[in-house]
């Protein structure tokens, strides 16, 4: 079995690579393909393509991977990032917290926050250029909510990028953050967590942007579940969907009022105090030993931290410091 | 009323009908008016009967009657499905009067946009009956002599079972479904009849089998002797453009004619094939 | 090469169970259908399925008395071998039915349920809620379409059966066909072709039949050559809804589940019937057949409502004719359960829900119980010897019809729910005689000359190109089929008159030259459906005028046959004595007219009129008695009839060679 995992996932990146993902073989739309298939096939049967062979895995794994990791990390993420309404100083052991894993974070974060992401947005645009929406013909509520999670799930691909983008940078070296930077990304530093974040969340467009985005996820994920107890037949009868959507509801209800307000903390820190905080907290871990100077310095402000400390770190490693919560 | 009349719209003993016709596979369509004489009780397949004997445009133009599908005329044959108003129905209990009530202006119909026009409101469904070979939709007796009676079916059973047998193969849920998609082929030059059919089928066979078959697998799983082939049935089911490719907008359900529990067929499809797939990945 | 084949032409319940067993029987089929076949009127077919049971066997019921029901009900006009055959196979069928998969509503403990039809006492009747025929037509597809999938059985779906091929000595050899969507015309060769094309009820513009139902494969076998027979015997059913396109059935089932049908004493009584107290309701069937009630067999019910509506004046409606049919004392649960599918036709077609308020019905055409005259083979016990090549065969050798389009199994007036068991019975119980016949043949089809398989399709090419050429101008089909709608429903339905029947014979005749006249609004070559209309109108008129002349010449009152000129007198008399002296002069009318009518009709076409002779009935089971279903009044009729059976019995007892001049 492990075997056949392995060929499997080999398989599978080759034909992503070689093909790339055409969006007609994972969808009911192949006219085209199979005019010119029908052309060599006459006599004998082609065999059908790698993503074609295993569209009910690769669907299974992409409804999935919705939930978990993705689902799952999304509300940790929220649930942390809430913390910023009872103080900076919450939010900032939080982050802490989290990047205790040291240099195993970016390899938690590649495996089980950043493919998994690209894994169900990748398969999920396939999906989406699968099918033909017609809410204009049939108005019915889950029709509906097929286009919006449909349209949800776009801007939640986009927003994620730009999100990564904007908070993280993407990639840490100092050649690209040297780019990013002034391209308004790499905002957030883990170690001075609120005052970035406050910083970041200034004005009120990107604060209106995140809140488009961050609840075009929370609809997604709450609807994801409803549809993914369909497709693994949790729910089965139409009393037990209603039932399922009630819960489905409450969870998507409360996602969006804890992320709405972790948006509003967000918006509402005094930087210079939060600053002042994180900066005590950082000095009291160097104290202690619990962190060095320069391991760390990359994880600091900018004014906070010397360009010089952060020289040392291993540039050329993608550094994904991710995990500071977004 | 004749000034209505004239005017080219629905005047109170006259109606106009609006008709998306094309003439051939692979032509393009066009709009055609009608005007019909009203009369009591009556459904789209009168309409278009008239429509027939007096083959006259509302210009006076002389044109070919409108070619459509029907046969029973009760609802039970699943032959006449078409767009009607926008939304695809049976056209023989679409009743004029509750049509005029929803759009007292005109009627409008046009063929079904999933399945390819043979001629005007006429198209070719034979991708669903495919479909129902596709997932084994029958019982795999050993033969016809005399065996006596079936296994013997508790009520509940039947009363499961009943539902989703009196599926008539009209096409609606897959007009409505979002994941559906057109297959169209055109034979080639040269192409005989044979190998023709069979690059349909291989086309047919790789597109969304669609929710009737999904719930037509379903029927003969729970029947005491269709359980045999279930796992045939599964495989077929977890096959390209099986029943991953639903998205679980739940339109079929919505416009079934005969009410059928679609998507709680699909929903049991989905823990059938759940559990399919991990027998196959740890027992076997 | 050169490997046999049977071409079955229609695809309902007796096309497809033949075509399932033949496949079985290791022989490559052709199955040809004007529609994909899971869309065949078989689907109509709503109430159930007779057979004899082991619920009522216990309550002494047997194949004989399902026999005995169906011969009876059909006023004795059938063959009985047949029939006998087939009651004893029901059992069986019901049970192979069961085995692939029709979801027959079931008993608490798990069997079978059954309920109570027209014309028996018995509850024989399987059923799967009030969809019983989609349920059968549908089992039997997915068969099909198994040998379908394994390549036994090639499907020809949208084909239009022009004509058998008949070789020089007039046997048939295959067929001619046309592709309804290219409209290409194709030779067919054929060792065998089966006729299952079902009923003509489109002759009378609108009946409870599909669209499909033109009778036109019927006829074009009927005009190359096949007889015809029993043309005049066409069911008209008691219960049906009024449309403008379509008359919709109502089952049986409903009164079979306790459905009452009634008017109110006032005439056009202007309440809501819920309003309308018992007594001042009158249940006119319960009334005058308290055996039967209700359940009467057809032509009696029809007759009835007929009579309360036109000769009374107590139709429900003032400008329609209708009476009640009444579900409404009945659980709503029970009605969903058994009755549902029918309920909601009701409601989506009248928009009034039938489970709180009566339905108003009216009778409407539905059957043919005539058809292609078909032979059997008898046994000495007198069944049919299975395998022989004889059964259901048409007088054109290698020809065959079974199912509606054959005559066989239902004589004067069919009971509900034997039209499925005769369709599946015969399609199954000819497909070893078919094996017979094609083991007996020297050569394939294929194999032939094929310049007989040429010339005929050239001839078919020929007569459609010339229809396309005609002028415009013409005359409209669809106008044609109306009025001969019209006539027919007038002259040929319930209460028949010879003055009438003559008129519309004439009218008809009319119609059937103007028809050749047609000229068409479609002159195209692809997808045709008005040449294809056109044609299948043409060729209703040999049938419709072996209808009407068969109606004409037939004197009497049976089953569906009414003539008031000819009815049996009913008793008038009050004392006893009078009663038993018209009861002996009724008995004495019967004898005399059964020796003189109780013949089949048998009708070749000459080219242009129906050629009618008669032909004795094989009555050598079960014979014919007064059929009066225990009608209030006539009790003393019976008692004659039978004193006059027990003393013949007696006397034949007494001398051996009396009675073999009576047995024979």
């Amino acid at each position: 079995m492990v075997r056949r995992l392995v060929r499997w996932h080999v398989n599978f990146i080759l034909s992503c690579a070689t093909t790339g993902v055409s969006p007609n073989e994972l969808a009911g739309d192949r006219r085209t393909d199979l005019r010119d298939a029908g052309k060599q096939d006459t006599v004998e049967k082609a065999p059908a393509p790698f993503l074609a062979r295993h569209e009910f895995l690769i669907r299974r794994l992409h409804s999935l991977s919705g939930l978990i990791p993705v689902g799952a990390y999304m509300v940790v993420h929220l649930t942390t990032n809430a913390s910023v309404l009872n103080s900076s100083a919450t939010f900032q052991r939080a982050v802490y917290a989290i990047h205790s894993l040291g240099n195993l974070l970016p390899l938690v974060e590649w495996t089980f926050i950043f493919l998994p992401i690209l894994f169900h947005a990748i398969i999920g645009v396939v999906i989406i250029r699968g099918g033909l929406p017609n809410t204009g013909s049939y108005k019915y509520t889950n029709n509906i909510r097929y286009t919006l999670q449909r349209a949800t799930g776009m801007i939640a691909f986009l927003f994620i990028m730009w999100h990564v983008f904007h908070m993280h940078g993407w990639f840490h070296f100092p050649a690209w953050l040297r780019v990013a930077e002034p391209l308004g990304g790499a905002q957030f530093s883990p170690y001075n967590a609120a005052s970035t974040l406050g910083a970041a969340m200034s004005g009120l467009v990107v604060p209106a942007l995140y809140a488009i985005g961050v609840l075009s996820c929370v609809f997604h994920l709450a609807n994801g579940i409803w549809t993914m107890g369909i497709t693994w037949g949790v729910w089965i009868s139409p009393a037990a969907q209603k039932r399922a959507d009630v819960v489905c509801t409450v969870i998507g209800v409360g996602l969006a009022v804890l992320s709405m307000s972790a948006l509003g903390g967000a918006m509402k820190i005094d930087v210079e105090e939060a600053e002042a905080v994180e900066n005590r907290m950082y000095e009291a871990k160097l104290a202690t030993g619990e962190l060095d100077e320069a391991s760390s310095a990359h994880k600091r402000a900018d004014h906070a931290a010397g360009e010089e400390h952060s020289s040392s770190a291993d540039a050329s490693r993608l550094h994904a410091g991710a995990g500071r919560a977004e | 009323m004749a000034e209505e009349a004239r005017e080219g719209r629905s005047s109170k003993d006259h109606f106009e009908v609006r008709i998306l016709r094309q003439n051939g596979p692979g032509q393009s369509s066009y709009w055609e008016r009608h005007r019909v004489k009203y009369e009591h009780d009556m459904n789209v397949i009168s309409v278009l009967q008239r429509i027939a004997a007096q083959a006259e445009t509302v210009d006076g133009k002389s044109v070919a009657p409108v070619c459509w599908d029907c046969n029973c005329l009760e609802e039970v044959c699943g032959a006449c499905s078409m767009n009607i108003n926008g939304r695809v129905r049976q056209a023989c209990s679409a009743l004029v009067d509750r049509l005029l009530e929803d759009n007292p202006s005109e009627i409008e119909l046009q063929p079904m946009t999933k399945f390819p026009v043979i001629r005007d409101l006429m198209v070719d469904r034979s991708r669903m009956f495919r479909g129902l070979t596709r997932v084994k939709g029958w019982v795999p007796v050993d033969s016809y002599e005399n065996m006596g009676p079936g296994p013997r079916q508790t009520r509940a059973t039947q009363e499961v079972a009943y539902p989703l047998s009196e599926c008539m193969s009209c096409g609606c849920c897959q007009e409505a479904c979002p994941q559906y998609t057109k297959i169209e082929l055109t034979r080639q030059e040269g192409e005989s009849e044979e190998d023709f059919s069979a690059r349909k089928n291989e086309a047919f066979d790789r597109g969304f089998v669609g929710a009737h078959a999904i719930s037509q697998a379903m029927l003969f799983n729970s029947n005491p002797t269709g359980k045999n082939a279930a796992g045939e049935r599964l495989d077929a089911l977890m096959a390209e453009g099986g029943i991953q490719v639903c998205g679980n907008a739940q339109n079929c359900v919505e416009v079934c004619p005969k009410n059928i529990p679609l998507t709680t067929s699909i929903a049991r499809a989905g823990r059938a094939t759940t559990l399919h797939a991990l027998k196959k990945w740890f027992d076997e | 090469m050169g490997k046999k084949r049977v071409m079955v032409v229609g695809g309902g319940l007796a096309g497809l169970a033949a075509a399932m067993k033949l496949a079985e029987l290791d022989i490559d089929v052709d199955l040809m259908s004007l529609t994909p076949v899971k869309r065949s009127h078989s689907v109509c077919a709503q109430g159930g399925i007779n057979a004899c049971n082991e619920q009522t066997r216990q309550l002494g019921d047997s194949e004989w008395k399902h026999f005995d029901d169906t011969v009876y009900g059909g006023d004795f006009l059938q063959h009985q071998p047949p029939v006998k055959e087939m009651a004893d196979w029901a059992p069986r069928v019901i049970d192979l039915m069961d085995r692939l998969g029709v979801t027959f509503n079931r008993t608490h403990e798990g069997f079978l349920d059954r309920r109570r039809f027209g014309g028996t006492l018995y509850k024989r009747t399987a059923f799967a809620g009030a969809t019983t025929g989609q349920q059968l037509l549908y089992a039997l597809d997915e068969q099909v379409r198994r040998w379908e999938a394994a390549g036994r059985i090639k499907k020809y779906e949208f084909w239009d059966f022009l004509g058998p091929i008949l070789d020089d000595q007039g046997e048939c050899r295959g067929c001619v066909a046309q592709d309804l969507v290219s409209m290409e015309i194709r030779s067919f060769p054929a060792d065998a072709v089966v006729v299952a094309t079902g009923g003509c009820g489109l002759i009378y513009g609108r009946s409870t039949m599909s669209m499909v139902c033109t009778g036109s494969a019927v006829s074009r076998c009927f005009q190359a050559g096949a007889k015809y027979g029993n043309p005049e015997f066409v069911q008209v059913h008691p219960t049906a809804i009024p449309g403008a396109d379509k008359l919709r059935l109502m089952s049986e089932s409903a009164r079979g589940e306790g459905g009452r049908v009634w008017v109110p004493r006032t005439p056009h009584d202007s309440r809501a019937p819920g309003d309308i107290p018992e007594n001042e309701r009158y249940y006119f069937l319960e009334e005058r057949y308290p055996e039967y009630g209700n359940l009467v067999p057809r032509d009696i019910a029809t007759r009835e409502i007929f009579d309360i509506c036109v000769n009374e004046g107590l139709s429900v409606e003032t400008d329609k004719q209708c009476v009640y049919l009444d579900l409404t004392h009945i659980p709503v649960a029970e009605l969903n359960r058994k009755l549902g599918g029918i309920l909601e036709i009701y409601e989506k077609f009248q928009g009034v829900d039938p489970r709180l308020n009566p339905m108003k019905i009216f009778p409407a055409v539905h059957y043919t119980m005539g058809g292609l005259w078909a032979d059997y083979q008898r046994t000495a016990e007198g069944g049919l010897e299975p395998g022989s090549p004889r059964n259901q065969v048409t007088n054109i050798p290698n020809l065959y019809a079974i199912g509606e389009c054959d005559y066989q199994y239902h004589g004067g007036n069919r009971l509900g729910a034997n039209s499925l068991l005769s369709c599946i019975f015969t399609g199954l119980f000819t497909a070893p005689g078919l094996q017979n016949l094609l083991e007996s043949q020297s050569g394939a089809a294929a194999e032939m000359d094929a310049s007989l398989f040429e010339s005929e399709r050239k001839r078919h090419q020929d007569q459609h190109d010339q229809l396309l050429r005609r002028d415009r101008g013409g005359e409209n089909p669809y106008l044609i089929h109306q009025e001969l709608g019209d006539v027919m429903t007038k002259a040929a339905t319930v209460v028949r008159r010879n003055e009438q029947i003559q008129e519309a014979y004439q009218t008809v005749s009319d119609l059937e030259a103007r028809a050749a006249k047609c000229s068409l609004s479609d002159t195209g070559n692809w997808t045709n459906q008005n040449v294809v209309f056109t044609k299948a109108l043409q060729d209703m008129f040999p049938i419709a005028k072996a209808i009407l002349k068969g109606a004409l010449q037939r004197d009497e009152c049976r089953g569906a046959h009414y003539k008031p000129e000819f009815a049996m007198p009913s008793l008038e008399s009050t004392d006893a004595a009078g009663r038993q002296a018209e009861a002996e002069a009724w008995c004495d009318r019967f004898e005399a007219n059964n020796e003189k009518w109780l013949k089949s009709t048998v009708v070749r076409w000459d080219g242009s009129e129906p050629d009618i002779q008669y032909e004795d009935v094989d009555t050598s089971l079960i014979e014919p008695r007064p059929r009066l279903y225990g009608l209030v009044g006539a009790e003393v009729i019976m008692e004659v009839w039978k004193a006059r059976r027990a003393k013949q019995k007696a006397e034949k007892q007494a001398d051996p060679n009396a009675a073999a001049t009576v047995g024979s």
